[in-house]
């Protein structure tokens, strides 16, 4: 009776502990990085499914970045498609052309200073050369981008542009497949907006509930899918401090870097 | 103008001046042949002769010219002279120890006024600009200078602009001039060409006569000249010459030159110093100082005197430099990447006048990369380098979302916090790393936050519910947020929670709070506040969605232009931009230490009711009382002048208060003899000169003012002619002595 009574009091003392007024550490995840799937032209959703939720934890474990671990997804036709600044617009079939509210939808991301990654999952696994060509995705991706914004036409981001410094060192990119060194990607003043992967970047973070990777990556190797995980995050940091690692603070450190040994 | 009655006699005005003059020489010719010929003869009767013919001759010429008498009432006037008295504050300087040089001119006037009765005087004074006439006379006629009230000393003797407002006056022009000076002048400078004082008396046309006040000058070492190479910008250094001068007799061969600035908060700060050699009197020290703060700054340039030096006033200048901003420094310090700092980061590189140097932390000592140090593009936080050394560079710091205690801030909070009160800016963004989550609260950074924060151990950091904060009145009406106010109106975004933030602290105002907590004095809880801290300023901005204003629903429906708006307001308004302050406040007129100055105050409309008051904080002796003097209300028009009382030379800080939150700002000056007093020497040489090149005398005071002035003009105001005789009595007169004479010819055996 009396080591119940103790018991009891300890319990108590626990849920008082627990009830006294302790610093909030979070203010909710509105302003972490969404790696929010856009779903326009006939998409349904990413053609890597479980790719954002572990781009979200990737970035979580490896920065200090916060990241939604449950991105959502969001029409472009939807208002609400402007209420943060990045899409990710993965697929592996060929669009449909936009409808005008589609297009007037992501105008209105665009116009706001928003950043897309279309992320081309279309590529066979044997284009493994430098210039492979784009599946139906990635061509119709194009096509439509540029209904959304005929102005400009995407240019490569070679291994000196700041998404490839932008929290790790990269040479090049890579994804799921090795791909084309560069990436392409659309620049309106002065900032990339949109970025083209010919790469299946989700494919290579795709993890099922199993814990297995959902793709081998292709030539293969850990150090790929590394590689890979790392150019994801860097795409993240990128939207979140946009050329932060291009300021001349950082210049002289990273040209020396530069100068040393990277990851092979 | 005297006028007296006169008489005179004159020939007949129907005779023509020729043949009056053809009349007179005839006879003269007559007579001299007439005397020459009958006296050279020895016989009988020639003197006779001569006689009768003198006298003959001279009956005819009376009979040709019929002399008249004229009586006339006539006017004399004298010539116009105007006297132009020194009146720039170097007549202050005391004469040999003793008087001022002004009662010394003063004396001068009085003589020359008693000496020169046949010329008009007319005195005037000069200084700066047009003359003016100065000092009516006494009862006695004597101008009186000296005494209980002096006449305001101006702050500039220029001579030149004085005869070239005399020159273009559309009244009688003078045919002399006096100046009566101590010769140190600014216009005509010291070292003026002989062609440029003659042309100084080429547009009137008339002598220029100088009376010098005093000989000899006074044992005083000075600093006699600064000058600044090109305007002063933040964070620029600005090159300084200073011209230093002993006179009098003083041995120096050497003074050490200090230049320092004055602040509100502290003593003053030394920005150089220097050692200048001194030959015949004169020598100069470059020295280059860094303003940090723009607006207007004062800078003290002071020599250490020898002893004997009797004029201390003129050992230290207190210069007012307007420092503007090239570009506005910011240090943009984030505690973790969010779209809220992508915002602010974006938002910052976007304007082109902001050099912003930006640190983020990437990577915390929990998080794993994955990677080898090569691998990763990260530097280290250089928190002692960018808190210490480069700390004074910036004009604002911004803290978002940010942990003092991980990165090692901690030690440095005491030196942001001087550096706000020394006119820094402070900026506190939100997030679950800020105010009081981020270790800041009972530190002496909480001290220059505009909010109080709750230093108890469990204090609650955060509101999560969601938020949209509410407008305050303040925050309707404070000008740093009209630019938002014009974007999205009263509609503020829904926010991801608020810090809990403390009431606003003295000085502080308000601008948003939160619509449904309150602080422990029951309250409002701030969400953004803002407040003056010593120099500088700081601002509390107690959320992390503020980029919803760009990312959002109403964002898009006002192209994301709220948030720019915002932040422009924010750091304007820190950076002290006029378009953002509450009201304006400059002064009307130079400042000059013991008499009345005033300030210009233009408030806004919606501040026209409130009680206004200007607080006076002396800069230089920080522990004399703050004075505060009421602004009267206005009646017309948006401008209001205030006379505030007389104040001591020092460097001042005037802070116009309309209310209850931040003040504008402006600092100033008063100096007693400024300019004037730099260099007591007096120049005889120079006033010699100016009376030479244009025909004038010089003369120094103590000797001999009898001027060799133009003479008086006599006018007739009445006249009458009255013949000496009828013509007819000269003709009956020259016809019988014309007789009488050829009778004593005919005596004399002539025919």
């Amino acid at each position: 009776m009396k080591r119940a009574a103790l018991l009891s009091f300890a319990l108590a003392v626990v849920v008082l502990v627990a009830a006294l007024p302790r610093p909030a550490k979070a203010f909710g995840d509105v302003g972490a990085f969404d790696p929010r799937g856009l779903l326009a032209g006939g998409t349904t959703g990413p053609a890597r499914a479980s790719a954002g939720a572990r781009w979200s934890w990737e970035l979580v474990q490896r920065t200090s970045a916060p990241a939604r671990l449950k991105p959502t997804n969001v029409r472009a036709d939807d208002p609400a498609v402007v209420d943060a600044p990045f899409l990710w617009w993965s697929g592996d079939t060929a669009l449909s052309p936009l409808t005008p509210g589609e297009i007037a939808g992501l105008r209105k991301f665009f116009a706001l200073g928003g950043v897309l990654l279309v992320d081309d999952a279309g590529v066979a696994d044997d284009s493994s050369s430098e210039s492979p060509k784009p599946s139906a995705f990635g061509r119709t991706a194009r096509t439509e981008i540029a209904r959304v914004l005929p102005d400009t036409s995407p240019i490569p981001l070679a291994a000196d542009h700041v998404l490839f410094k932008s929290y790790y060192l990269l040479k090049r990119a890579e994804g799921r497949v090795a791909g084309p060194k560069t990436l392409d990607a659309i620049v309106r003043g002065g900032q990339t907006q949109v970025v083209f992967s010919a790469h299946d970047l989700g494919g290579a973070l795709a993890r099922g509930a199993t814990g297995a990777w959902e793709n081998p990556v292709v030539p293969g190797g850990d150090l790929q899918r590394e590689r890979a995980i790392r150019l994801a995050v860097n795409v993240a940091m990128y939207v979140l401090c946009s050329n932060y690692k291009d300021d001349q603070v950082h210049a002289p450190f990273l040209m020396r870097r530069r100068a040393g040994a990277l990851i092979p | 103008m005297d006028t007296a009655l006169s008489s005179r006699l004159a020939v007949n005005g129907d005779l023509p001046p020729w043949a009056a003059i053809a009349a007179c020489v005839l006879v003269v010719l007559s007579l001299v042949v007439l005397v020459a010929h009958e006296l050279r003869r020895r016989e009988r009767g020639g003197l006779a002769i001569v006689a009768t013919g003198v006298l003959a001759v001279a009956a005819l010429l009376l009979a040709v010219l019929r002399p008249v008498r004229i009586a006339a009432r006539e006017s004399v006037i004298g010539a116009k002279v105007v006297v132009l008295a020194d009146q720039s504050r170097s007549m202050a300087l005391p004469q040999n120890g003793k008087d001022p040089r002004r009662d010394v001119e003063a004396r001068v006037l009085e003589r020359l006024a008693k000496e020169s009765k046949s010329a008009r005087l007319l005195t005037l004074g000069f200084g700066d600009g047009a003359p003016a006439p100065i000092a009516p006379a006494t009862a006695d006629g004597a101008l009186r200078f000296s005494g209980a009230s002096p006449p305001a000393a101006l702050p500039r003797s220029d001579l030149t602009s004085a005869l070239r407002a005399l020159g273009a006056s559309a009244e009688e022009r003078p045919q002399a001039v006096i100046v009566v000076s101590d010769g140190r002048l600014d216009d005509p400078g010291e070292d003026a060409s002989k062609e440029t004082l003659t042309a100084l008396g080429r547009e009137l046309k008339v002598p220029i006569h100088t009376v010098g006040t005093t000989r000899s000058a006074p044992p005083d070492a000075s600093v006699r000249r600064v000058s600044a190479a090109g305007a002063a910008v933040a964070h620029v250094p600005l090159p300084l010459r200073v011209e230093v001068g002993c006179a009098g007799g003083l041995s120096c061969d050497e003074l050490t030159v200090t230049a320092r600035e004055l602040r509100e908060d502290g003593p003053p700060a030394l920005l150089a110093t220097g050692l200048s050699h001194l030959k015949d009197g004169k020598g100069t020290v470059d020295l280059s100082v860094t303003l940090e703060r723009a607006g207007a700054r004062i800078i003290e340039v002071a020599i250490t005197p020898p002893s004997g030096d009797t004029i201390p006033e003129n050992d230290r200048r207190l210069l007012t430099f307007v420092v503007a901003r090239e570009r506005v420094r910011v240090l943009h310090v984030a505690g973790r990447p969010t779209n809220d700092v992508r915002a602010l980061r974006q938002w910052l590189k976007s304007d082109a006048s902001v050099d912003v140097v930006a640190f983020f932390i990437l990577r915390t000592g929990s998080d794993a990369p994955n990677a080898r140090q090569e691998d990763l593009s990260l530097i280290p936080f250089p928190v002692d380098e960018l808190f210490t050394e480069h700390l004074p560079s910036f004009d604002a710091v911004v803290l978002q979302d940010f942990d003092a205690q991980p990165y090692g801030l901690e030690k440095h909070l005491p030196q942001l916090a001087r550096y706000v009160k020394t006119g820094g800016g402070l900026i506190m963004v939100g997030g679950q790393n800020s105010f009081v989550a981020g270790g800041y609260a009972g530190t002496p950074l909480a001290e220059v936050l505009p909010v109080s924060l709750d230093s108890d151990r469990g204090a609650t950091a955060a509101d999560v519910a969601n938020v949209t904060p509410a407008w305050t009145e303040d925050g309707k009406t404070a000008p740093l947020l009209a630019p938002l106010r014009d974007v999205v109106d009263d509609e503020l975004p829904m926010m991801p929670g608020a810090n809990i933030l403390g009431d606003v602290r003295p000085g502080g105002l308000v601008l948003w709070s939160h619509p449904g907590r309150t602080t422990k004095s029951g309250q409002p809880m701030p969400i953004l506040a803002i407040g003056d801290q010593g120099d500088g300023r700081s601002i509390a901005l107690g959320i992390d969605g503020a980029w919803q204003l760009e990312f959002s629903q109403l964002g898009a429906r006002t192209s994301g232009r709220g948030y720019g708006a915002m932040w422009d307001g924010l750091l304007g308004w820190l950076m002290r931009d006029p378009r953002f302050e509450p009201g304006q406040l400059d002064l009307a007129s130079p400042c000059v230490a013991g008499e009345p100055a005033k300030l210009r105050v233009r408030a806004p409309d919606s501040a026209k009711d409130k009680p206004m008051t200007i607080e006076i904080r002396r800069l230089d002796q920080q522990d004399v009382a703050t004075t505060k003097v009421e602004v009267p209300k206005s009646t017309s028009g948006a401008t209001i002048d205030a006379t505030l009382p007389p104040l001591p030379a020092g460097g001042y800080t005037a802070r116009l208060k309309l209310g209850p939150g931040p003040t504008t700002r402006r600092d100033f000056a008063c100096e007693t003899g400024g300019d004037e007093w730099a260099d007591s020497r007096p120049d005889g040489d120079r006033l010699r000169a100016i009376a030479n090149a244009s025909g004038g005398t010089f003369r120094w005071a103590d000797e001999d003012l009898a001027l060799p002035l133009p003479k008086p003009a006599v006018i007739s105001a009445e006249r009458h002619v009255v013949p000496l005789a009828p013509p007819w009595t000269w003709t009956l007169a020259a016809a019988a002595l014309l007789g009488v004479h050829w009778f004593t010819r005919r005596r004399s055996g002539l025919s």
